[in-house]
């Protein structure tokens, strides 16, 4: 680890109510995140936002929200709209990455309909909603693996309720799991760089791919990398990339700040060689089990 | 499975009063009065049928035992109740003594072992559901293989049964079971894919409590917020026990509470306000109170005012209780089982034990299957300190790692039923305290390969640990596989057949093909640990089975379910 050289990029992680939406140990996102960051020399700073805390879009490069209790999701859910609305979705238009898990999920889609009580409302940034059939229905638990870009996710889910996408875009094609509701195989929404997911387990740690995407999206909105760029520090980059929308934006932004981008050219730092095997292996352990074989002979590749 | 009849509470009450009020000297026998001809004839059906169930339930028992599938309690509870659902209530309802109920997260085998060697030193004979689980079906086992084939327990019940109980199953048992003492421990988040979140089951024990006849005897953690709050409304007698040593307190020895726990419950239980803290032990435990409502910690009446280390496994401890005053010296290590004592002290004066007993149950404990239990193996020493969830793991790790002495470990992670499908909770535990703290770090289960990660990512070096999984991945065709990278030691010597002859076979810098399975795991940490050293095994719930098996395999260990009762 170059730790003597000052980083060449910093980048600041806004963790949404990190008291109250912790359950399931998607703590596992932030180590990770805030490792692979350390790893190649970029700072990650890591900024809890409580209950009363203001989101000032302009201060964070990347966002996290994770799941809690329906007791802790009350409160939370007053506050995310009244505190946070207006930050989080100026944020999102921005195209701030931003990772919303289980329950942080569901309030940032248009509602969540519990079994019993009044309607929870969300954010809406999502163009999806959540409704809870009642404790009849079983909860969604277990593995799940998705396809996701040519490449696979891997975690575990624990949800009650069924979150049916409008037209949101779906993150991934459930491939052995439940997903959203169980109904459509579907798993995930996105919005722009805004992600989505039930994917617990911790997410990140097994899908190294998936971190170093957001990763990346934050570097390409912050500091206006170009693709060549972050192919150098991130040398899978491209091939999970697939959006067109995102190239149009690039080339509106290369031509805005022209030539930001070819000074950094050259002086990437990059220890862009992360050792990833055993994220690798646990995340083909996870595919081999639900007898995903080929896909866990792909994720092996990756290594 | 909920039980179909709960006995009428008129019937419950008759047979309570006849004990003497919490004596145990009276040894009355339960009377059986018919009130109408319908009672008696439903009366009278049972016993045949319980007779039955019970000769059902004890040759289904001895198969399996035969059949080496295990020790045969719980295939005994199964079939018994099978036969007649009812068994549990009407066997239990004869124990001369009563019952007594220990329930919890974490400390329920301790407390009930605890309890069960109080009790014995006075003199009572104990009986417990320690061979079966600790569900419905193991304590229906527990008092099958107790009873005659006419349906009545053996001794004429002249005994005291201990039932540690599951979480989720207190309220099927609250209806079944006439109860003189219910002890709740404490609640963390533990298998959310199987009980539901904290919340739920806090919820489903407010009913059950709500649900105990009078008579008994709650005893509560006033230091957990969730379990404290049952005895608001309970009619009945509530004892409290807590803690009451301020320097125990976590800001005081110097640890950011928010940074090495995962807390559970933080909000009030009355007005769903966040909870202010003067004293915070571990996780959500400790000296609270509600800025909002004013709702505050109850007083405890059994509480431990000093604590002092004696060593890592020697905690001495002050206790005042209304009627006594007195130190005691646990000797067990983890400061989680002060609670569990405190609560065995609380429990057992309810039950008008004297003191003595209670100091001897307490100091000459012999640890249970799992719960800090030593076995030798050729010189070294193993220490199994069972971790099933993360404020259990991070004590069992603030245990080992608070002195600055370099440990050497075996982690067992498994993602059984009975551990939890879901292994998302290892990212709640500080492994963090682990890093640069280890001689040596072995881990291995079903999960190795999550648990690798997980040590990874707390910034432990691939070179300060062995991960060997139980079986290689399939997909996995390159010669080079993760445990023979890792693993360099000498394939095939004397360790792996599991005689271990004392001196050290290692040949550093020897690659060999991949090393997979439990039995090699276990072989390779103690091959890392030098003889005279002690290696600390921290398995989850079936990887301590699995350890036990192996350690059987060798002989090293009883069957469990051939250990002596206290």
């Amino acid at each position: 680890m170059n730790d003597t050289s000052k980083p060449l990029f910093t980048l600041t992680l806004g963790h949404l109510y990190p008291a109250q939406l912790n359950l399931y140990g998607d703590r596992g996102n932030i180590l990770t995140l805030q490792r692979r960051c350390q790893m190649r020399g970029i700072a990650l700073r890591v900024v809890g936002l409580g209950i009363g805390d203001a989101l000032a879009p302009d201060e964070y490069d990347l966002l996290f929200i994770g799941g809690g209790q329906d007791k802790e999701q009350a409160p939370v859910a007053q506050d995310i709209f009244e505190m946070k609305g207006i930050g989080l979705w100026a944020a999102v238009e921005d195209d701030m990455p931003v990772l919303a898990v289980c329950g942080g999920y569901q309030l940032l889609a248009h509602y969540y309909r519990p079994a019993i009580g009044p309607d929870m409302r969300g954010l809406g940034i999502f163009d999806a909603w959540t409704i809870h059939k009642g404790t009849h229905m079983p909860r969604c638990i277990g593995d799940i693996a998705i396809s996701w870009n040519g490449s696979t996710l891997v975690g575990f889910e624990n949800h009650g309720g069924r979150t049916y996408l409008g037209t949101a875009k779906p993150l991934g094609k459930v491939l052995k799991g439940h997903g959203n509701n169980a109904e459509d195989h579907s798993e995930g929404a996105i919005y722009r760089n805004a992600y989505g997911t039930y994917l617990h387990g911790s997410l990140l740690p097994k899908n190294p791919h998936f971190a170093d995407h957001l990763l990346a999206l934050a570097l390409r909105r912050s500091y206006e990398l170009s693709d060549e760029d972050l192919t150098k520090i991130f040398p899978r980059y491209l091939s999970f990339q697939e959006r067109p929308a995102q190239a149009k934006r690039e080339k509106k932004r290369a031509a805005r700040k022209n030539g930001a981008s070819s000074e950094i050219n050259g002086v990437i730092p990059v220890r862009s060689d992360l050792d990833d095997t055993l994220e690798w292996e646990a995340h083909a352990y996870m595919l081999e089990r639900l007898g995903l074989r080929h896909a866990a002979g792909a994720a092996l590749r990756q290594r | 499975m909920p039980e179909k009849k709960p006995s009428p509470p008129v019937e419950r009450e008759k047979r309570t009063r006849q004990r003497k009020s919490g004596g145990i000297s009276s040894s009355s026998k339960t009377v059986r009065q018919a009130t109408d001809g319908k009672s008696f004839a439903k009366r009278r059906r049972p016993s045949m049928r319980a007779g039955l169930a019970v000769m059902g339930g004890r040759a289904a028992g001895a198969i399996s035992r035969r059949l080496h599938l295990g020790g045969g309690t719980s295939i005994a509870g199964v079939v018994a109740q099978r036969l007649y659902p009812d068994i549990v209530n009407h066997l239990s309802s004869q124990l001369a003594y009563g019952s007594v109920l220990v329930t919890g997260t974490n400390g329920k085998t301790t407390t009930s072992g605890f309890i069960a060697a109080i009790l014995s030193d006075a003199g009572l004979r104990v009986w417990r559901n320690r061979e079966g689980s600790n569900l419905m079906r193991g304590i229906a086992g527990a008092l099958v293989i107790r009873a005659r084939a006419g349906g009545n327990l053996r001794r004429s019940g002249q005994a005291i049964s201990i039932f540690e109980v599951d979480e989720a199953v207190v309220p099927h048992i609250i209806k079944a079971v006439p109860l003189r003492v219910a002890v709740f421990t404490n609640l963390f988040r533990d298998q959310l894919d199987r009980y539901g979140e904290v919340d739920s089951v806090s919820a489903r024990w407010q009913q059950a409590v709500n649900a105990l006849p009078k008579n008994t005897t709650l005893v509560l953690n006033a230091d957990d917020p969730a379990v404290a709050s049952l005895g608001e409304t309970y009619q009945g007698n509530v004892v409290y026990f807590g803690i009451d040593d301020a320097s125990l307190d976590l800001v005081t020895q110097g640890i950011s509470p928010e940074r090495h726990q995962t807390i559970d419950t933080r909000t009030c239980a009355k007005c769903g306000n966040e909870l202010t803290y003067t004293l915070r032990f571990y996780s959500h435990l400790g000296h609270y109170h509600c800025p909002h409502c004013g709702s505050t910690r109850p007083q405890a009446e059994v509480r431990a005012t000093s604590i002092t280390l004696n060593a890592f496994d020697q905690l001495r401890i002050t206790i005042a209780t209304p009627t006594q005053q007195g130190e005691i010296v646990i000797p067990l290590p983890g400061f989680y089982n002060i609670y569990n004592a405190l609560a065995a002290i609380a429990a057992t004066q309810a039950l008008q034990i004297n003191w003595e007993p209670i100091v001897s149950g307490i100091q000459q404990f012999k640890p249970a299957f799992g719960r800090g239990e030593r076995v030798q193996v050729a010189g070294r020493t193993i220490r199994i300190l069972m971790a099933k969830n993360p404020t259990g793991f991070n004590e069992v790790l603030r245990t080992l790692f608070s002195d600055g002495e370099k440990r050497r470990v075996l982690l067992i992670l498994n993602d059984n039923i009975a551990d939890g499908r879901d292994v998302s909770w290892i990212w709640d535990v500080d492994f963090e305290r682990m890093a640069q703290q280890t001689a040596s770090l072995t881990a291995t289960g079903t999960r190795a390969l999550d648990l690798g990660l997980r040590l990874k990512y707390a910034g432990i070096e691939p070179q300060a640990m062995s991960i060997i999984p139980l079986a290689p991945l399939r997909a996995d065709n390159s010669k080079d596989a993760p445990a023979a990278r890792m693993l360099e030691y000498k394939a095939g010597d004397a360790m792996s057949n599991g005689r271990l002859n004392g001196t050290q076979a290692a040949k550093p810098g020897v690659k060999v093909a991949q090393k997979h399975g439990l039995a090699n795991a276990l072989d390779h940490a103690l091959q890392e640990t030098p003889v005279g050293e002690t290696l600390f095994v921290i398995p989850t719930y079936t990887g301590l089975l699995d350890i036990h098996r192996e350690l059987e395999r060798r002989g090293l260990t009883p069957h469990y379910w051939e250990e002596k009762g206290p």
